[in-house]
């Protein structure tokens, strides 16, 4: 019996995907355990907008609204999922792998004792262990962790379940209280700077991504026409976000989407493992990198030992010919 | 009251360019298939304690564990400025994230007047590390996660920038709190914090580093404080590549490339 709680992290207005596969993933493990699962969503004026997390696989949704909830914060938000923890009974606790779920779900498990695993790629039940597995070492080794202090409290990562299509399910929804005092609110966000989505980038078949190694303007602006050309959508690494030459959408990896297109055309990146997490099960990989050193380089299908600024115009041109 | 940081040191596998197998045939790390270095993230926890101190005066403590390979990362933050270090006398490989955090908060309580805690947020080992969130929860600070740089500091507060999934966002704290690091952080020169200072090196040739043990620490038995064991290790097959190296000034051979993987060959 696995009793479930999951943890839905609302993104523009509505839970989010990957909260959503998080859903999905405790539904079949609840199914196959015997037990039930409930979704929490935690924000301000989101009841309708969640409201079908019951027909995508909740028993029971709790939903908490406050004003003080509009944005998260590590305080009052582990004050309120804190309360839904000591109210009820679970077995296993999930997060999305996201900023907020890495954030909450340790400090949560730390507070009350329990063990908790970050980032996992799979869960799985073994001889009756439920057993959370994360892939580590650059990637290299895949390790399953046994929780032994419950309840197991795990963050999984993008790509962890298909969500499923709306089902028939007929769940409660209720709304919970908020309870916050002074203490939750110690530290405050002083400025914020979050662009609206403009790309969606998980639906792209063909990425042209720019990495640090544009250089500058011109060298982006190449890369730029490289993905007109071949009618893609642009990516980027945090390094091009960083330095404001596109917005933070366009972000590839561990703080950025996660993409599996078919074609992947790193341009000057140099291949860190935050930047790879979010693209390395793409289909054909092509890297252009003047170091052919670059972790990319060794990991892709095709790779031009070359500087992109002489190499994409002469790749234009072959497709244009 | 001025600010008495304390930064956690991590001496950590150092997985770029990691060849080969790195694991035994009963799934154990192989001793020597990776070297260790001191975790960048908690360089930067470090430089940013250093400058925290620079600019509203105080004192900055290192703590780590004992050493796991040839790299002695308390000297190394005595080279860079820290005043004084720390360690703890356990083993870090034996202990899961809890029970080492379970150490290092008696180690902060011990310490008596910290107000302020630094970590590094990843280990490149694991992507993630919850030993920050660990220490926070058990020490019952405020925390600040995912920080890359710290925008400004007094007596009683800190703020610090973050990334965040769409964006950014500064958040101040009172202090008591702890703050974890990521790597891309630091205004002037985001990769480079402080060298090791020749003078410090010699200054610190002889200091001796006290050690607390897990019994000074009352923490006797620290592997108690387990909340995970691992269950299985096995190595990811590799994703076999074949990788083509493409003559970039051969035209008809770019145009051929491209025309392949566009047909998703
Ligand atoms: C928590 C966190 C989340 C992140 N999320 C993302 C993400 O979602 N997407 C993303 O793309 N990136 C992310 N990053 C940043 C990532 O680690 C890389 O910095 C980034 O991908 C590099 O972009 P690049 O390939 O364009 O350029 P570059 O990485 O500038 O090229 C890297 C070069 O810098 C060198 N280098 C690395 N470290 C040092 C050092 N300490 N001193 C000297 N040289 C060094 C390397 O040898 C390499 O050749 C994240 C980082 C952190 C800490
Ligand atoms: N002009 C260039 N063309 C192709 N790759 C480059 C170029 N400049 C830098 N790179 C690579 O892009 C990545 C990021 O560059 P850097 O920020 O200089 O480390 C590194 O792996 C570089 O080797």
């Amino acid at each position: 019996m696995s009793e479930i709680l999951v943890y839905i992290q609302i993104v523009d207005g509505g839970a989010g995907d990957v909260s959503l596969q998080a859903l999905a993933c405790a539904r079949s493990l609840a199914d196959s355990t015997g037990g039930s699962v409930t979704a929490l969503a935690l924000g301000y004026d989101i009841g309708a907008s969640v409201a079908d997390l019951v027909e995508l696989g909740a028993d029971r949704l709790l939903v908490a609204e406050d004003d003080r909830l509009s944005h998260y914060l590590t305080g009052p938000y582990k004050r309120v999922v804190r309360s839904v923890l000591d109210a009820n009974r679970f077995d296993v606790v999930l997060f999305p792998a996201t900023t907020e779920g890495n954030d909450l779900a340790p400090l949560l498990a730390a507070e009350l004792g329990c063990g908790c695993v970050v980032g996992c790629d799979a869960v799985h039940v073994k001889e009756g262990k439920t057993l959370f597995r994360r892939t580590e070492f650059d990637r290299k080794v895949h390790t399953d962790y046994e929780v032994t202090v419950g309840p197991a409290i795990a963050t999984l990562r993008d790509g962890i379940a298909d969500i499923p299509a709306l089902g028939e399910r007929r769940g409660e929804a209720q709304s919970i209280a908020v309870d916050l005092g002074p203490a939750d609110t110690r530290a405050q966000v002083v400025n914020r700077d979050v662009v609206p989505k403009t790309v969606n980038l998980k639906a792209s078949r063909v990425i042209v991504a720019a990495g640090a190694g544009v250089g500058g303007p011109d060298g982006f602006a190449l890369v730029k026409d490289l993905a007109e050309a071949l009618d893609a959508q642009m990516g980027a690494t945090r390094a091009v976000v960083d330095a404001g030459w596109l917005p933070a959408d366009h972000q590839i990896g561990q703080t950025g989407v996660t993409v599996r297109p078919d074609l992947y055309i790193a341009c000057g990146i140099s291949g860190a493992v935050q930047h790879w997490v979010g693209m390395s099960d793409s289909k054909t990989i092509v890297a252009i990198n003047t170091d052919k050193n670059a972790p990319m380089m060794k990991r892709a299908h095709y790779r031009i030992e070359a500087d992109l600024k002489t190499v994409i115009p002469k790749m234009i041109k072959a497709l244009s010919a | 009251m001025s600010v008495h940081a304390v930064v956690i040191a991590r001496e950590m596998w150092d997985t770029r360019d990691l060849v080969g197998p790195v694991l035994d045939a009963n799934g154990a790390v192989k001793p020597g298939a990776v070297s260790t270095r001191f975790e960048p993230q908690d360089l930067n926890a470090l430089e940013s304690a250093l400058r925290i101190k620079e600019m509203v005066g105080g004192k900055v403590t290192a703590l780590s564990f004992n050493a796991i390979g040839d790299v002695d990362v308390l000297k190394e933050c005595l080279y860079r400025g820290a005043d004084e270090a720390i360690r703890i006398g356990a083993n870090p490989i034996d202990l899961d994230t809890a029970a080492a955090a379970t150490l290092a908060a008696a180690a902060i309580r011990r310490l008596g007047d910290v107000n302020l805690v630094l970590v590094g947020w990843t280990a490149a080992e694991g992507e993630s590390s919850v030993l920050g969130s660990c220490l926070a929860g058990l020490l019952g600070m405020e925390q600040i996660s995912f920080v890359d740089r710290i925008v400004e500091a007094g007596d009683e507060f800190v703020i610090g920038r973050r990334a965040i999934e769409m964006g950014e966002e500064d958040i101040r704290v009172d202090l008591p709190a702890l703050l974890s690091l990521g790597v891309a952080l630091i205004e002037d020169d985001p990769r480079a914090p402080r060298p090791a200072k020749a003078m410090l090196k010699l200054k610190h040739k002889k200091t001796e580093i006290p050690v607390w043990s897990p019994a000074d620490l009352g923490v006797p038995d620290p592997a108690s404080n387990a909340t995970t064991v691992v269950a299985a290790m096995e190595s990811v097959p590799e994703r076999v590549i074949e990788s083509t190296a493409v003559d970039p000034e051969d035209e008809s051979g770019l145009k051929a490339m491209l025309e392949r993987v566009l047909k998703g060959e």
